[in-house]
């Protein structure tokens, strides 16, 4: 499908003008935002560029050949309906890390909730989060402060009022959490203990020891698996977002989800649903995140007609351990990376390339110390201009006593695989860690589809802007997974379930006629074709980047997926087929593409996103990137709903 | 990760309602606050008590704060009074062992680094 990708200004939270093909209407919203009556008239285009403004027609699919829309009318479900079931809920939650659970807790009091979460209940991106959760809890703090060191670190392209409501219920959210049974570290002294991390001008982390993720998502879980109203379904792959027409209005009805383990489609019928889905770091070959991190919401959510900003702000750690420079590899590829803390450059570790020249003098005078993005460029441009796979980080000099009592886990893992660090370079990589953008939100998570909610790290709150602050991201979550909750409770309440609704919609269709060795194939393509997205992405959507290498970025990717899909409808494939490993790839398709888009439509370097030929910040482009699907209904598998959207008549 | 001992106050006591003081900035105010169930204390030292009570307690030498530590040094823990560790440094029970994490800004432990 055709996107249009605009720069949109200052404080657009609460109302959009997109462009439907050469018309243009305003989304409604919940209504008790203000809107900013200025910034609607500058916003509104025709055809021209206002200077606000700055549109690229993204044209990366070559239309298909028009396929007949089926009328409703005419769409025979008797044949689907034998298999799979339908539930009906108030709430459905797709997700179950903390925004999620989050989130159901409270809803729950006022209906029955779905959680419908790909894995098992505790894999998300919220359980690896090790570190703490920000917040402003001491009296010598403030929430300014908070508010100042997250707009400083997002390069100026945070929206303020997302900042000041994240900083300010912060706090709030916090206690709550304590109060549902999180146990974070305290003093002697009784009081909660705050750590202080990179960016923040006040000791606020709280922390569980070392794994805070962990322990709110424990707690949260045990709420949730106490609460009678919340029915949570594990091994549920959300497949497509169930949306309706209203006018010009995109209502959302539900979700269709297999059940992995059975092979079954299961269709939730709901009045609201929150989209909780978290990240996407499987589009690069090397990413912190846990498998389940495949980009599915913000590609649902794009194919639902939801509006995603800011995909370009990919965060990245420079150094990872880098499995290919292991002496013994790992005997399965290591699902999510092994971060190298700073510390290693800190306590004086030095970088080299593989011909053992130490290259950060090059890019700057403070070398090692340089600041982590600076580092993570540098070490970016030597892989790119060497064509290497990893650089090497040695801190051999140093006293073995010292990197063994300062580093035993790196020691340990290294050493595991045939690396002694104490005589050895460790050898790593760049991984993608946090994508500060993905489905916009307004201030109380909602999005421009009705029914529709997010919150977490799948949502673009505008408080990350270009460049999330450490420990901000758990923080986000919990505010915005709160304030979705009364606009949900007021949408629910008045709106009514459609029992026949579930007929709306095409069933997905689990592919048993095709037999066992046509999916053994297709499958081992797939995952060939994943790796191959991935080091597209990897080389051509780093770190460092340019116009030059996006654009080609951008064909790659083109051609992998038609390869793709016809491989697929070539060995009998049908559209509304279903697999996960088939789902997540046109989901990666999806959201590579949309961090592609993005990062063509910004011409300046901010944040995490640097370009060779737009190496500085242009205040004129301190804007949002914004992604506008279009009303065409032709495009690849990967942006197109399976099912189709009927123009609702009389639906209750 | 196994909920501990006693010794940590803030028990699971869901009923309880939290009570939302407003940060003033004065100091006294934040541990006076009466509203307060006194199982579940939330307030914070300051930076400014915390460097305090670590200069009382401790006379090993200046530890500055985290970001500008260069220097990690071994120092033997206390054990508190049911097992939890006690570190020395910054009174924090039961928190991680060794440097602190976030000495170079990023949160890191042994080091490997989960947050930055």
């Amino acid at each position: 499908m055709a996107a249009s990708i605009a720069y949109v200004g200052g404080h657009l939270q609460y109302g959009v003008n997109f462009c439907m093909g050469q018309s243009y209407k305003q989304a409604i919203w919940v209504p008790s935002v203000t809107f900013n009556g200025c910034l609607q008239r500058e916003l509104s285009w025709s055809c021209g560029v206002s200077k606000f403004l700055q549109i690229r027609k993204c044209n990366l699919f070559r239309s298909r050949t028009n396929e007949n829309w089926k009328s409703f009318g005419t769409v025979i479900t008797s044949a689907y309906l034998r298999d799979g079931s339908t539930k009906y809920f108030d709430f459905a939650v797709i997700g179950s890390g903390v925004a999620g659970l989050r989130y159901a807790l409270e809803v729950a009091k006022y209906g029955s909730v779905a959680i419908i979460t790909k894995a098992e209940p505790h894999e998300s991106n919220t359980n690896y989060a090790q570190g703490g959760v920000s917040a402003v809890l001491c009296p010598s703090d403030s929430v300014e402060s908070h508010m100042q060191d997250t707009i400083v670190a997002g390069a100026y392209l945070c929206d303020e009022e997302s900042v000041k409501v994240v900083c300010t219920e912060g706090p709030d959210r916090i206690r709550e959490l304590i109060a549902m049974g999180a146990s974070f570290d305290h003093g002697d002294d009784g009081n909660l203990h705050l750590a202080r991390e990179g960016g923040h001008s006040h000791h606020r982390i709280v922390h569980a020891a070392d794994m805070t993720g962990r322990e709110i998502e424990r707690a949260l879980l045990e709420a949730v698996v106490n609460d009678p109203n919340i029915s949570v379904f594990k091994h549920h792959f959300a497949i497509d977002l169930l949306t309706s027409q209203d006018g010009s209005d995109t209502v959302c009805h539900g979700i269709d989800a297999l059940n992995t383990e059975t092979q079954e489609v299961v269709r939730f019928i709901s009045k609201v649903t929150l989209l909780a889905s978290g990240g996407a770091g499987h589009i690069y070959p090397s990413t912190t995140n846990p498998l389940v991190a495949t980009g599915d919401g913000m590609a649902m959510a794009h194919r639902a007609q939801a509006v995603i900003s800011n995909m370009e702000f990919v965060q990245f750690h420079p150094t990872a351990l880098a499995d290919e420079g292991l002496p013994i590899k790992p005997k399965k590829t290591r699902e999510n990376s092994f971060l190298i803390t700073e510390a290693v450059r800190g306590d004086g570790g030095i970088l080299y390339n593989l011909s053992m020249e130490r290259f950060m003098p090059l890019y700057d005078g403070r070398a090692e110390l340089a600041p982590r993005d600076v580092v993570a460029r540098s070490i970016d441009d030597q892989l790119k201009k060497r064509n290497e796979k990893y650089v090497l980080l040695d801190i051999s000099h140093k006293p073995r006593e010292k990197i063994l009592s300062h580093f035993p886990n790196i020691a340990n893992e290294c050493l595991q695989h045939g690396l002694d660090i104490t005589q050895q370079p460790i050898p790593v990589v760049p991984a993608a860690h946090y994508m500060c953008g993905g489905v916009r939100a307004g201030l109380q998570g909602e999005t421009n589809v009705h029914g529709l909610y997010v919150a977490g790290e799948v949502a673009c709150t505008g408080l990350h802007g270009a460049n999330r602050l450490a420990s901000n991201s758990l923080l986000e979550a919990l505010v915005f997974a709160r304030r979705a909750v009364q606009p949900s409770i007021n949408y629910m309440k008045s709106s009514s379930l459609d029992l026949s609704a579930s007929s709306l919609w095409t069933r997905p269709l689990v592919p048993k006629s095709l037999g066992s060795d046509v999916m053994h194939k297709i499958l081992r393509i797939t995952k060939e074709v994943r790796k191959e997205l991935q080091s597209i992405m990897w080389k051509y959507v780093g770190i460092v980047r340019s116009t030059s290498r996006l654009q080609e970025a951008e064909q790659k990717i083109g051609k992998l997926e038609a390869k793709w899909e016809t491989y697929l409808f070539e060995h009998g494939w049908q559209q509304t087929m279903v697999a996960l490993e088939a789902c997540e790839m046109r989901n990666l398709f999806c959201c590579a593409k949309l961090v592609v888009s993005s990062a063509l439509a910004r011409h300046e370097s901010r944040g995490l996103h640097y370009m060779t030929d737009f190496p500085h910040l242009e205040e004129s482009k301190r804007l949002p990137t914004v992604i506008f699907p279009s009303s065409h209904t032709t495009g690849t598998w990967s942006s197109r709903q399976l099912h189709q959207q009927p123009i609702v008549k009389s639906m209750v | 990760m196994a909920k501990t001992s006693l010794s940590r106050l803030f028990a699971s006591l869901s009923e309880h309602s939290i009570a939302k003081p407003s940060f003033t900035g004065s100091r006294s105010e934040s541990v006076t606050r009466s509203a307060y169930n006194s199982v579940t204390r939330f307030v914070c030292s300051s930076a400014q008590e915390t460097q305090l009570i670590r200069e009382e307690r401790s006379n090993e030498g200046d530890r500055e704060a985290a970001k500008e530590n260069l220097e990690s040094v071994n120092k033997e823990e206390d054990e508190g009074e049911d097992g939890d560790h006690v570190n020395k440094e910054t009174g924090e029970v039961g928190g991680p062992k060794g440097p602190e994490p976030t000495r170079y800004g990023d949160w890191e432990r042994n080091g490997r680094c989960s947050d930055f």
